[in-house]
C-alpha cells in the first residue's frame, strides 16, 4: 500500500508552459520517440493512439476505452512461427522503438504498475518486459467522473510514481512538475533557449470523488477474508450475463490463451495469444470438458478475489486501481463499488452480530 | 496416407454457407490437395459411399430430412455441422414458434397436405455431432480452421464467449451505449465481431453462449430501452429453439 501523495508535488521542481509551449513540447516529444497520447475515438470515447499531430490529443479525458495495457500486452499478438516438417520454429522479433506516453492518469500507470509485478513473479513474461523497456511516462491529472474510484482504493490523482512529468491544468495552460532525471533531461533539452517560468505557486486542490467504497483501502483485504460464501455473489449473478466486458477492459487482468493455426499446406503455423478472462465460460474447463467455475456467481467472486485478496496476499497492493472501466462499460449495469460495499455491509453486519 | 474424402450436404437451409466455400476461391486449389471431395452436390455430380467427413448444412424439418441425415451419419467418419440452420435450427426454427397446421396453410395453402413438414430441429436433435462451425453464413476462416485439424487428426478449437470480447480486443465504442440494440453480450463470438465493428449491431447470428443468464439478458436489454417483447423476439431470430420463455 502507498500513502496519499499530495505533498510530492510541493518539493518538486515546475514549469509553467501555456498552450502553444505545450504544443511545441508534443512536437519535440515526437522527435525524440513515438508518442501515444489520449485521442478521441467514435462518437464519445477515447483511445491512446499513436499521435500524428498534436492537435489531436485530448487533454481533458475521463478515461479511454482501453488501458495502456495493450501497448505492452497487445490484444493478439503471433508469439512464434513454426515449420513442423523442418523441426523448426522462430520467436516474433519484437521492435524496440523508444516510446512517450503522454497525458496519463495515476491509476493507468499503477496499472501498469500492478502489471509489472504480475509478469515478474514465476517465470518473467519476455514479451511484456521487452515492450516495456525505453518506456517513458509523462503523467496528467483529471476530474473525477461518476465512475473513477480511485481515491478509495489508496491511488490519488497526483499520485506521480513511476511518471517522469506530470501536467497539472492551470490557467490557460499546465503547471509542469519534474518528477525524475529522466523528465529533468527531456525539459532541459526542450528548454534549450526557452524561457519556462518556473515561479508559479501550486496548491493541490482536494477533488470529490463522487463513488466511495466505505471502507478505507487498507480494511479491504480483510473484509475479503470473509466473504468467500456471501450471498452477494449470487445476487450479482442474478443481473451479470458473462460477456467479460469487464475482464477485457481492466487494467490489471493479463489472463490470456494461446491457439496454433497452421497454413493450408498443413505444416507451417504460427503460435498465437489474445486476451481471456475469468468471466468467460472457457477460462475454467479443463480435459474432459469439466468447468470448476461453471456458474456465472464463482466467477465474479473469483474475479473480484484476485482484485483484492488473491494477488494482493502477494504483492501487498490492491489490484483494482479504481479507473472504473468495468462499470462504465458493464451492459448490465453491474458496479463493482456497489459489490464491495454490499460485501462490506455483510461484512459489518456480521461483526456486529458477533459482538453481541 | 490417402486424402480424406470429404462430402458436403445440404438439409434446410438456403445453402449460403455451401456457396461461401465455393467462394474461397484462392484457396480452392490448396483444398483439394488435402482432401478429395467426394460428394457436394451445388458443385459437382459424383456420389460416394462413405465419407471420412461430413458437413451437414441446414436444418432437420421434413420426415425425408430425418431419414436422409441417419443415412449419412451411418456412412461417415466425422459429421460437422455447418451453420447456423444445422447448429441449431437457425432462422428456420422460428417456424417452431408458431402452430404448425398455421405455418403450412401460410407457405404451402392448399397444397399443404403435399408436403410434410416436422418442427425444425437441429443436426444433433437426431444425430451424433462431432464438431460445430456456427453463423449465418459460415465464417470461412473458421470452416478452414475446421478442416485443416480434422486432416491433422486434432479437435478444432471453437468459441464459447461472447462477442463483445472481440468488440473490446477491437477497442470498439460499445454499440448498446450509442442506444442501438445489441446481442454482443450473450452471443457466441468467432465472426471477429464484423457487425458491431462495421455500424451494425449483433443479431446473434452464431447462437447464444452456453450457461446463458436470459432472464438477466432481458433485464440487461429493458435498462438499454428495449422492451421484454423486443428483446425475447430478437433473440428468437436464430435461437428460436433456445430460448425458453
Amino acid at each position: 500500500m502507498y500513502y496519499d501523495s499530495n505533498t510530492g508535488l510541493n518539493k518538486m521542481k515546475r514549469y509553467y508552459f501555456d498552450q502553444p509551449t505545450t504544443d511545441k513540447f508534443v512536437e519535440f516529444l515526437m522527435t525524440q520517440a513515438e508518442v501515444i497520447a489520449p485521442q478521441k475515438k467514435g462518437d464519445a470515447s477515447y483511445s491512446y493512439e499513436v499521435v500524428t499531430s498534436g492537435k489531436d490529443i485530448v487533454y481533458d479525458y475521463p478515461r479511454t476505452i482501453q488501458p495502456l495495457k495493450k501497448y505492452f500486452l497487445p490484444p493478439r499478438e503471433t508469439l512464434l512461427s513454426f515449420d513442423s516438417k523442418n523441426n523448426e520454429f522462430k520467436k516474433t522479433d519484437i521492435a524496440l522503438n523508444n516510446r512517450i506516453f503522454f497525458a496519463i492518469h495515476s491509476y493507468e500507470m499503477q496499472g501498469i504498475k500492478r502489471l509489472d509485478y504480475s509478469f515478474t513473479q514465476g517465470n518473467p513474461e519476455f514479451n511484456y518486459l521487452q515492450r516495456r523497456e525505453n518506456s517513458i511516462f509523462i503523467g496528467i491529472s483529471f476530474n473525477p467522473d461518476k465512475w473513477h474510484f480511485t481515491k478509495s482504493v489508496g491511488i490519488s490523482i497526483e499520485e506521480v510514481e513511476r511518471f517522469s512529468l506530470y501536467f497539472e491544468p492551470v490557467d490557460n495552460g499546465f503547471l509542469v512538475f519534474e518528477v525524475d532525471d529522466t523528465g529533468k533531461e527531456l525539459i532541459s533539452k526542450f528548454g534549450n533557449g526557452l524561457s519556462l517560468d518556473a515561479s508559479m505557486d501550486f496548491e493541490v486542490r482536494e477533488k470529490e470523488f463522487k463513488t466511495k467504497i466505505k471502507y478505507h483501502y487498507n480494511r479491504l483485504p480483510q473484509v475479503f477474508e470473509h466473504v468467500y460464501n456471501s450471498k452477494v455473489w449470487s445476487d450479482i449473478a442474478q443481473k451479470c450475463v458473462g460477456c467479460g466486458t469487464c475482464n477485457l477492459l481492466c487494467p490489471t487482468c493479463y489472463c490470456f490463451d494461446v491457439r496454433d493455426e497452421v497454413e493450408l499446406e498443413i505444416s507451417k503455423g504460427k503460435r498465437e495469444r489474445f486476451w481471456d478472462g475469468c468471466m468467460l465460460n472457457e477460462f475454467a474447463e479443463v480435459a474432459g470438458g469439466e468447468n470448476f467455475r461453471e456458474k456465472l456467481s464463482s466467477r465474479t467472486r473469483h474475479r473480484l478475489h484476485r482484485k483484492f485478496k488473491y494477488i494482493t496476499d502477494h504483492s501487498g497492493e490492491l489490484h483494482c486501481v479504481g479507473c472504473g472501466r468495468c462499470t462504465k462499460y458493464c451492459p448490465a449495469n453491474i458496479s463493482i463499488v456497489e459489490i464491495i460495499n454490499n460485501l462490506i455491509e455483510e461484512y459489518s453486519d456480521h461483526q456486529k452480530e458477533q459482538i453481541i | 496416407m490417402s486424402k480424406p474424402k470429404v462430402a458436403f450436404f445440404d438439409f434446410t437451409s438456403c445453402e449460403g454457407c455451401q456457396l461461401n466455400k465455393l467462394n474461397l476461391e484462392n484457396d480452392l486449389l490448396s483444398i483439394l490437395e488435402l482432401v478429395d471431395i467426394v460428394e457436394f452436390r451445388e458443385a459437382m455430380d459424383d456420389k460416394a459411399d462413405e465419407y471420412d467427413i461430413a458437413f451437414i448444412e441446414g436444418s432437420i424439418s421434413t420426415p425425408t430430412c430425418v431419414e436422409r441425415i441417419h443415412d449419412i451419419r451411418r456412412r461417415t467418419k466425422i459429421l460437422v455441422a455447418l451453420g447456423a440452420c444445422a447448429v441449431n435450427g437457425g432462422i428456420n426454427a422460428m417456424k417452431n414458434l408458431y402452430p404448425a397446421d398455421w405455418v403450412k396453410e401460410e407457405v404451402y395453402g392448399e397444397d399443404k397436405y403435399l408436403f410434410p413438414s416436422i418442427p425444425v430441429q437441429p443436426v444433433s436433435a437426431l444425430v451424433k455431432v462431432d464438431y460445430e462451425i456456427r453463423g449465418c453464413p459460415m465464417s470461412t476462416p473458421e470452416f478452414l480452421h475446421v478442416l485443416k485439424s480434422l486432416v491433422l487428426g486434432r479437435k478444432p478449437e471453437s468459441f464459447d464467449y461472447a462477442v463483445c470480447v472481440e468488440c473490446k480486443l477491437k477497442e470498439n465504442e460499445c454499440v448498446l451505449d450509442k442506444g442501438m440494440f445489441c446481442l454482443g453480450p450473450i452471443s457466441r463470438a468467432g465472426c471477429d465481431a464484423i457487425c458491431p465493428s462495421n455500424g451494425q449491431y449483433c443479431t446473434g447470428c452464431r447462437g447464444l453462449v452456453s450457461n446463458i443468464n436470459e432472464n438477466g439478458a432481458v433485464d440487461m436489454l429493458k435498462q438499454h430501452g428495449f422492451s421484454e417483447k423486443e428483446a425475447l423476439n430478437r433473440m428468437r431470430l436464430y435461437c428460436a429453439n433456445d430460448i425458453e420463455n
